[in-house]
């Protein structure tokens, strides 16, 4: 084992510290009994020290890399691990479990149960873009992501954030510039699918050992100045919608009735008809019954039809002149009419 | 003897440690070995522990992984005449550390290169293309039939056929700039166009055409409520007419039939003996016409008053 050769008289650094300790002890009396001077004591310390750094632990979801005289040597899991000490191995712990996300064109102020997000209207520079149809959009959004290759992350590239930051925009930028002002505000869930795919490829491509979790468009809108009229065009649609609506209205308010109407002038009609034949059929009975009888007695019964008749009609009149012809005169003789309509009065 | 011994060993360590024999590099780093400032074999690229010769030579360390460089050219006119700011971004290596260090020397001096030239690259070409080029990637049709429909935004349709898109004008323009960074031993890995925004001026003219286009659009549904309206008006008003005239026709049908069908059965029972009828009707009408305000005057010589003036059997 390394270590050891490099450690000289030191105690195994595996060993109890309490031991170690008294070891050192018992050695620097020893030492000092002998005559050696101080400067050993400082030199046992600090080799002590030095041995210390031999140990580190990985917690769950890290890697530790370790390079050795800067050279790229072995990552090791979590757990307790060993190394050479400082100075000739270095290490680097990386949380390759932990998903970072980064914000564009919002940040979160607050992260809570009602998340506060800063006003989008400060980073408009990250999320003002540029539609297929040349107009503009507001599309913030955030990518979530694991540091999935700690080798890469290190050593391949400088300033890996920053790097997915500038790749990030450039790739949603592409997303959305193939894509109408109308498409990017209704299909975000289809450009944060593109947009993933696009970014890890780009990102594979900067080897910066990133694995891309999720891209989430968070919000997509146009402009501020132009947002009332982007409103208007839903209202207009929601007043369409009413007119066609309250035409319908109108038209069920009054087109149900009318056919009723019309079937209530059918019956009428239809018991019309049926009145006038019944009507005519019972005029038609009663005439061939009297005929019949007439036809038997045809002199009596026309007298009595007609005297009957004046029997009714008479009493009516208003006034009935009787004239004799013989007389010569056209005076009138009686008044029939009035008498008859006083005795009718009371 | 011994003492004398131990201090040269010492001397000596010291010499190793302090006076620069031993230096590592690291995974991410690169090192030019120089003697008394001129370079001196090949660059070191391989990190771990490395051995030069103490004082007289130097180590310089350059960065072996990929660097960043963001752009600004400013405002460029595009072809079409619009003046939009454009933002880079490139990723950039140490490819040649030697001729770096005889050319650029350090890192600042090596962004102001790339600004030079990749700067100038993308002026040249974001002003020989159209503003759509660096927008759009593809000749994927957009989803706008409603502003199609609306008229608008076809002048931009027309002509777009895109040639490189913004794909290939990062390409377009990484590819010009490449061997003009290559003397300075840096290799250019990738440069993307990052952002495109108009310039105040015409933000505000693209603000007015997008109102303009949606207010467009929202007069269309609109009126396209009101005719769909008319329509349903006209058709109500249509509708209570048919319904009311065929009902009108129907019962007027039934109605003659009934007239008819009562005509019919009168004629059949009065053909019997017309002349009976017309005197039975004629008494009915008497009864029904002859009223109070009605006046007679008859003669005694009728067949009712005949008996005032005597019995006897007359004829």
């Amino acid at each position: 084992m390394p270590w050891q050769n490099n450690s000289g008289r030191q105690p195994p650094p595996w060993a109890n510290m309490e031991l170690t300790a008294e070891q050192l002890t018992k050695q620097l009396k020893s030492m000092l009994g002998k005559g050696f001077s101080g400067i050993w004591l400082i030199v046992i310390v600090l080799a002590g020290l030095w041995g210390i750094s031999c140990f580190y632990t990985i917690q769950p979801g890290e890697a530790g890399v370790v390079q050795r005289f800067g050279k790229f040597v072995r990552i090791t899991g979590p757990g307790l691990n060993l190394k050479l000490p400082a100075g000739l191995e270095t290490l680097t712990k990386v949380r390759v479990q932990y998903i970072y996300t980064e914000e564009f064109g919002i940040r979160t102020i607050q992260a809570g149960v009602d998340t506060e997000y800063s006003s989008s209207r400060e980073y408009l520079n990250e999320s003002l873009m540029l539609t297929g149809d040349l107009n503009c959009a507001v599309v913030p959004w955030i990518v979530q992501f694991r540091l999935a290759d700690p080798y890469k992350y290190l050593f391949k590239v400088r300033d890996v954030k920053k790097t997915l930051r500038d790749l990030s925009e450039a790739v949603m930028r592409q997303v959305v510039g193939d894509r109408s002002i109308n498409e990017v505000i209704t299909e975000r869930l289809e450009i944060a699918t593109a947009v993933k795919v696009e970014l890890q490829k780009a990102v594979n491509e900067a080897d910066t050992g990133i694995t891309i979790v999720t891209v989430e468009l968070k919000r997509a809108t146009v402009p501020d100045p132009v947002q009332p009229s982007f409103n208007e065009v839903n209202q207009s649609l929601q007043e369409k919608e009413r007119m066609i609506y309250e035409a319908r209205e109108a038209y069920n308010k009054v087109v149900p009735e009318a056919s009723g109407e019309a079937q209530r002038v059918l019956r009428e009609a239809e018991g019309y008809a049926l009145e006038r034949i019944n009507q005519a059929k019972g005029d038609a009975a009663r005439f061939l019954s009297l005929w019949t009888e007439y036809a038997n007695a045809k002199d009596v019964t026309r007298r009595r039809l007609y005297l009957e008749a004046m029997q009714d009609v008479l009493p009516k009149l208003g006034k009935t002149y009787i004239i004799d012809p013989e007389q010569g005169g056209l005076l009138p003789l009686l008044n029939l009419g009035e008498k008859l309509a006083e005795e009718k009065k009371p | 003897m011994k003492s004398r011994l131990l201090i040269a060993v010492i001397a000596l360590l010291g010499i190793f440690i302090f006076g620069g024999v031993f230096y590592t590099v690291d995974e991410t780093e690169q090192v030019v070995i120089t003697q008394f400032g001129k370079p001196v074999g090949d660059p070191i690229t391989d990190p771990g522990l490395q051995v030069k010769l103490p004082f007289i030579q130097n180590a310089n360390v350059f960065p072996k992984t990929l660097l960043e460089w963001n752009g600004d050219p400013g405002q460029i006119p595009t072809q079409d005449k619009t003046f939009i700011y454009v933002e880079t971004f490139a990723r950039w290596r140490i490819k040649d550390p030697l001729k770096y260090y005889e050319t650029v020397y350090n890192e600042i001096a090596a962004q102001k290169k790339l600004d030079d030239i990749l700067d100038s690259a993308t002026f040249n070409f974001i002003s020989s293309h159209h503003l759509v080029e660096a927008v759009r990637n593809s000749n994927r049709l957009l989803e706008e039939e409603v502003i199609a429909s609306a008229g608008l935004a076809e002048s931009v349709q027309e002509q777009i056929s895109i040639k490189l898109g913004r794909v290939g004008m990062n390409r377009g323009i990484m590819e010009q700039a490449k061997p003009k960074l290559e003397k300075f031993g840096i290799e250019i890995i990738d440069l993307r166009i990052k952002r495109i925004n108009y310039v105040d001026e015409v933000q505000k003219k693209v603000y007015e055409r997008m109102i303009a286009e949606r207010k467009q659009i929202s007069e269309k549904f609109r009126s396209e409520g009101k005719g769909e309206s008319k329509k349903i008006e006209g058709e109500r008003g249509k509708e209570l007419q048919r319904i009311n005239s065929e009902a009108y026709r129907q019962a007027q049908e039934i109605k003659g039939k009934a007239d008819g069908e009562a005509a019919r059965i009168y004629a059949g029972a009065y053909n019997k003996d017309p002349e009976f009828y017309s005197f039975l009707k004629t008494l009915d009408a008497y009864r029904k016409t002859i009223g109070k305000d009605s006046s007679v005057v008859l003669s005694t010589k009728s067949d009712f008053f005949k008996y005032l003036k005597g019995y006897e059997e007359k004829q």
